[in-house]
């Protein structure tokens, strides 16, 4: 005990460096270099990652949006709901079984919103609300499931690097160009680098990068840029860590808390079982191609669906519109297709005119990555294309 | 020093001085009214929520209060949820700030020092006991709001954020690993209140600084500039408490939140040991 008072000061300095080199070493030495993977071509790529099964896997996956959209007046008040991922980031655990079953939450500080899909059942729970929202097919519809494989769709689906990846991989044949990056590293793991570009001009997206897992061909993160932003992606969703097994069986199942409202919606089987339904929902017109797809629904009840009438949800054609691009049909579906609770509590009215600015044709969203414009006389277009195209669209 | 060193009994002294410290920390009057205060927000929270719980205002405000009627165990989760993020930091700051700066400004420093135990040692003594009140503080609110949520609620099956339900037993202990990490969360704030209490003979200023730290910290973690610094900020892993009731806990969210406050402990630990070990005691 005969250090001096020098010596003494001196060990709070050599604890706070090695406090600094605990937290910061691991990082640095998890971004090892993964130069040594095998030579591919990007087009072989694309055939594997869409002949790969689907892996067993749990994770945790954050997604970021920078859409350019006004800050909305939510914050973490409203808890986890699909809403917060229109802006910010957000993260998620997701667990799947490389089959028809799988759980996806996004998590709040202190809240949770899930979607478990199970077979022919899928469940959403908002621990906010304390809400289950059961969707099954009709038992008509059951014997045809088990040759069909098609789950139902869930209103306020929470997004996936896998689903991500496949709604970009699907329009690479035709509208796009593939190269491959230098190899890169995701959660931990060696991954190769595919660049989509658009071969359309008038699209807001300028590339999409799909990061690959090289032992796998499992998507691990797809990041979209913007031709508006060349600084960050426009919206990137990817794993931050990911184990490659099974999950638990009480992971992948769900049964709704007792006391707990639940509300059940059947969702039917589309008709055409042989073929891949190429027919569109009733007021519904696609104009363009690709990248520069516009669709176009008429005679939706805008003002109703804001009041959150869940009659006006009955004029949005299909209620699930196919659409080209991810981000509008994001935002579509915040504004028509869910009509629930929690909807109305988050003051959709305020929502729609914070987000919305008035042009000649009625009100117009613009984000960086597309557009949504609803016309004065009950018209939606939703493209990956400049708001200025929609107005002439619309016109 | 070298004297002190010497005496060969200073392992009992050393214990000696640690059991009148606790005795000193839990039978101070002060302290117990502000146990009793922190026992008091269960309780009433308890009340109000038993009394609202057929009227339009049941199932409104902050996270966990919707439970609590449904099940008496997340009355133990809500209150600790409600006095995180002032109550708590309140009540350390006051312990952990009045622990040396309170010996001097009385003018016993001197005299405690004159006790065979080095100046290191006292210092652990004083850590130990503001300490041990903190996680008597986090015990208060818990046990009775154990207590109150059984009585007026009763305790079942516990309902996971996830929506999914784990049987009594698996429910109860997640409760109690909240109880824990809530407890080893403020051991920062601890370590940073005892390191303002040897800069000074003002214990009041030792306290207020060290709750003005627990309230900066949970400002800069709302300013989303700065989310660069923010995994460590002192505050800013406190709620992930909440990961004990999700489906499956992650133990890197925990480890992450934990070693952030072991590393906070380590620096500020380390500067109020240079601290009171080199300083001139003059009161």
């Amino acid at each position: 005990m005969s250090m001096s008072p020098r010596a003494r000061w001196a060990v709070p300095a050599v604890v706070g460096a090695i406090v600094a080199a605990a937290f910061v070493a691991p990082p640095l030495m998890a971004s090892a270099s993964s130069d040594d993977l095998p030579d591919v071509t990007p087009e072989q790529l694309v055939t594997d990652v869409a002949k790969a099964p689907d892996q067993p896997l749990s994770g945790t996956v954050v997604y970021t949006a920078r859409l350019g959209l006004p800050s909305l007046p939510l914050g973490d008040v409203a808890g986890a709901s699909p809403v917060n991922l229109l802006d910010g980031s957000s993260t998620l655990r997701v667990w799947s079984d490389g089959d028809d079953r799988s759980r996806a939450s996004l998590l709040g500080p202190t809240s949770e919103y899930s979607v478990v899909r199970d077979g022919s059942q899928a469940w959403t729970y908002s621990s906010t609300d304390d809400q289950v929202v059961h969707y099954s097919i009709p038992a008509s519809d059951q014997a045809r499931y088990e040759s069909m494989q098609a789950q139902p769709q869930v209103a306020g689906d929470l997004p996936t690097p896998a689903a991500a990846a496949r709604s970009v991989l699907n329009l690479v044949e035709q509208y796009s160009s593939v190269t491959l990056d230098a190899a890169t590293t995701v959660a931990g793991r060696s991954a190769y680098d595919l660049v989509v570009t658009p071969k359309d001009s008038d699209t807001l997206v300028g590339h999409v990068v799909v990061s690959i897992d090289a032992k796998t061909d499992t998507p691990l993160r797809v990041q979209v840029w913007s031709t508006k932003d060349t600084k960050a992606p426009s919206m990137e969703v990817g794993f931050t860590d990911v184990t490659f097994a099974k999950p638990s069986d009480a992971v992948l199942s769900f049964t709704a808390p007792a006391g707990v409202d639940t509300k059940d919606v059947v969702v039917p089987l589309p008709a055409a079982t042989d073929e891949p339904s190429t027919a569109l929902p009733e007021g519904v017109t696609v104009s363009g191609t690709g990248w520069e797809t516009v669709v176009q629904a008429s005679g939706v009840n805008v003002a109703g669906l804001l009041a959150g009438s869940t009659d006006a949800l009955s004029t949005v054609p299909g209620s699930k519109p196919m659409i080209g691009s991810k981000s509008g049909q994001k935002l579509l579906d915040e504004f028509g297709a869910d009509g629930s609770d929690k909807a109305r509590e988050l003051d959709l009215p305020t929502l729609y005119q914070t987000l919305t600015t008035a042009v000649p044709e009625g009100r117009l969203v613009q984000t960086t990555l597309g557009s949504v414009l609803v016309t004065t006389d009950g018209r939606v277009l939703v493209g990956a294309v400049p708001g200025s195209t929609l107005q002439a669209d619309a016109r | 020093m070298s004297l002190v060193e010497a005496v060969p009994s200073r392992a009992s002294s050393y214990w000696r001085l640690q059991r009148s410290e606790l005795r000193l920390v839990l039978g101070r009057r002060r302290n117990l009214v502000l146990l009793v205060g922190l026992a008091l927000v269960p309780l009433l929270l308890g009340l109000v929520l038993f009394f609202t719980q057929d009227t339009a205002l049941s199932g409104q405000g902050p996270a966990f209060l919707s439970r609590v009627t449904g099940n008496g165990l997340f009355l133990v989760v809500a209150s600790v949820f409600l006095c995180l993020p002032f109550l708590l930091p309140l009540t350390i700051g006051i312990a952990s700030g009045d622990a040396i700066a309170g010996e001097a400004a009385a003018g016993t420093l001197r005299y405690l020092l004159t006790v065979p135990v080095g100046r290191s040692r006292l210092l652990l003594v004083k850590a130990v006991g503001a300490l041990v009140f903190a996680a008597a503080a986090v015990a208060s609110i818990a046990v009775v709001g154990l207590v109150a949520g059984a009585a007026l609620f009763g305790v079942r099956d516990v309902t996971l954020l996830s929506g999914d339900t784990v049987p009594l037993a698996a429910g109860a202990l997640r409760v109690l690993a909240v109880v824990v990490y809530v407890g080893l969360s403020l051991t920062g704030l601890v370590a940073v209140g005892l390191f303002f209490s040897t800069l000074t003979e003002v214990p009041v200023g030792a306290m207020a600084a060290t709750v003005v730290v627990a309230i900066v910290s949970g400002v800069l973690d709302t300013i989303p500039s700065l989310h660069a610094i923010q995994p460590g900020l002192l505050t800013h892993h406190w709620l992930d408490f909440a990961e004990f009731l999700r489906l499956e806990p992650s133990w890197s969210v925990i480890g992450g939140g934990l070693a952030v406050q072991a590393a906070w402990v380590a620096i500020f630990g380390a500067l109020a040991w240079s601290r009171f070990t080199t300083a001139d005691v003059t009161s």
